[in-house]
């Protein structure tokens, strides 16, 4: 079969900088932080150095029917969402949403970790045997890896494949580059892509035992993350979620759809190695494999999304690959500098974000960065809002566990 | 406990457990109120809190039937006449 275009014909995100498009791109215009200090959890909280998370503050008007509430979890509440937000704005039929030709790819890191904590906590608190049978049966549904996934399918009606990558920060790349293949080698004809998480302190936990995560700004949140800055200490753990409509382009043009921009190229591999370290090896060639699979050169992408989490390693070893793949030609900027890392959220965001900027012909600074760190300097860093046409963006992410994504997208003119 | 009782039970449960509110007696649960395997699961719960014992296999197995409210209904009858029983043979 011959390889089919595929585009992008509607996006929602729920992020710490805003839910809505025009708030997002007001956030990101005016340099709007969305970190805020880390609140208590009554649990393990008080014992974490880093005090300051990516919060989603905006409020979100659920309106779910309770035979779909019993198997949600938090997680599960942002995914749909989302995912109801795409599928209005898509309007694509609802015989074609629930004929099987539309599939669902979408992930999370660990599915709802509140939901798994108040199973533990009814556990280990159990004495009896009515005690533990106050663990539902809906209780694994709700917390479950695949559990936005599904809940998505069930709520929707949607009957084509499910895809459900939980790969940590590349969870939603994957999503996003599993169903531009199964778009365009023609397994299904659109697929329902992103992927979500929840308010976690556990997250924060882990990282902050590794000494991932920033602790020196726990007084100004704002002032953290910091890609590429000399004075960068570590991530920011956050929550939040994002999707997009992929749709073949013939059957998407058809049917008069919106077409927001084109995914040209998608690349996954893997380190082969350690699990945690960043592996220049490695993300430099998901990188040039990204580009062979666009069919583009380095010079076509004028705008790069990175990663960028403000480890100190981890954006040194960026930096070098882009560096040595994309030369100091395209724009480089660091999403993750408004928000934190949203984890299984952070491909999606960052491709919904990229697709605001190409529509709205700016590109935003990376927040934070006032003094480029020297080794991070071969690039092209975006340190003030620039109005500039951007034709063709590169995301990527990385994953704990040596995961490494890249997505290409292009606008259509 | 009198088969008024049993109703009056079961409507809270379905109130509290499953929004639904004054369900009627003879219709079909899951189409008319999106009933379905999960609250079936949460209702032989509710149903051994209310009878303050456990449902055996073979118990469990008989509801998978019900379809209607005055299945249950019949249901629950049968189980606390059974207990009851059991109970007078015990004394």
């Amino acid at each position: 079969m011959t390889d089919r275009r595929v585009v992008i014909t509607a996006c929602s995100a729920i992020t710490p900088i805003g839910n809505s498009r025009d708030k997002i791109v007001e956030s990101l215009l005016k340099g709007i932080s969305g970190v805020k200090p880390l609140r208590e959890d009554e649990l393990i909280g008080r014992f974490i150095h880093s005090r300051v998370y990516g919060t989603v503050s905006d409020p979100i008007v659920y309106d779910f029917k309770r035979q779909h509430r019993k198997t949600m979890g938090p997680v599960a509440y942002y995914a749909c969402q989302v995912a109801r937000e795409v599928l209005e704005q898509s309007g694509l039929s609802p015989e074609f949403v629930t004929g099987g030709r539309l599939g669902i790819a979408f992930g999370s890191i660990h599915g709802s970790p509140t939901v798994q904590r108040d199973i533990y906590k009814i556990f280990l608190g159990a004495k009896d045997k009515e005690t533990y049978q106050t663990i539902g049966a809906v209780d694994y549904l709700k917390s479950m890896v695949h559990t936005t996934a599904v809940n998505i399918s069930k709520m929707f009606g949607i009957t084509g494949r499910i895809i459900s990558s939980g790969t940590a920060c590349t969870t939603s790349s994957q999503s996003i580059g599993f169903g531009y293949e199964s778009v365009k080698y023609g397994l299904q004809d659109a697929m329902l892509c992103g992927g979500a998480d929840e308010y976690d302190t556990i997250t924060v936990a882990v990282f902050d035992n590794l000494l991932a995560c920033s602790t020196a700004f726990n007084d100004q949140p704002e002032k953290t993350p910091r890609p590429f800055d000399r004075a960068r200490d570590g991530l920011v753990v956050a929550e939040g979620a994002g999707a997009v409509m992929l749709e073949e382009y013939e059957f998407a043009k058809k049917r008069g759809a919106p077409i927001l921009g084109e995914v040209i190229g998608f690349a996954c591999n893997s380190n082969g190695g350690d699990l945690i370290l960043p592996n220049l090896d490695g993300i430099t060639k998901t990188l040039q494999l990204g580009l062979e699979n666009a069919e583009i050169s380095a010079s076509d992408v004028d705008l790069i999304s990175a990663h960028a989490t403000a480890t100190k390693m981890g954006d040194i070893i960026e930096a070098q690959a882009i560096g040595a793949v994309f030369g100091s030609n395209p724009h480089v900027m660091a999403l993750k500098s408004y928000m934190g890392h949203t984890m299984a959220a952070c491909g999606v965001i960052e491709t919904v974000l990229t697709l605001y900027m190409m529509q709205e012909n700016f590109i935003a600074p990376t927040l934070n960065l006032e003094d480029i760190d020297e080794r991070c300097a071969m690039v092209r860093h975006v340190q003030k809002l620039i109005e500039h046409p951007v034709k063709t963006a590169a995301i990527q992410n990385f994953a704990f566990g040596g995961v490494n994504t890249s997505l290409l997208i292009r606008k259509l003119t | 406990m009198t088969r008024q009782d049993i109703e009056n039970e079961v409507r809270d449960i379905f109130l509290r457990e499953f929004e639904v509110e004054n369900p009627e007696l003879d219709v079909n649960l899951r189409e008319a109120y999106g009933f379905d395997s999960i609250d079936a699961i949460d209702l032989l719960l509710e149903i051994e809190k209310f009878l303050g014992s456990e449902l055996t296999r073979d118990e469990k197995k008989q509801a998978m039937d019900i379809r209607t409210m005055r299945q249950i209904i019949d249901y629950i009858e049968m189980l606390a006449e059974k207990r009851h029983a059991a109970q007078g043979q015990g004394t």
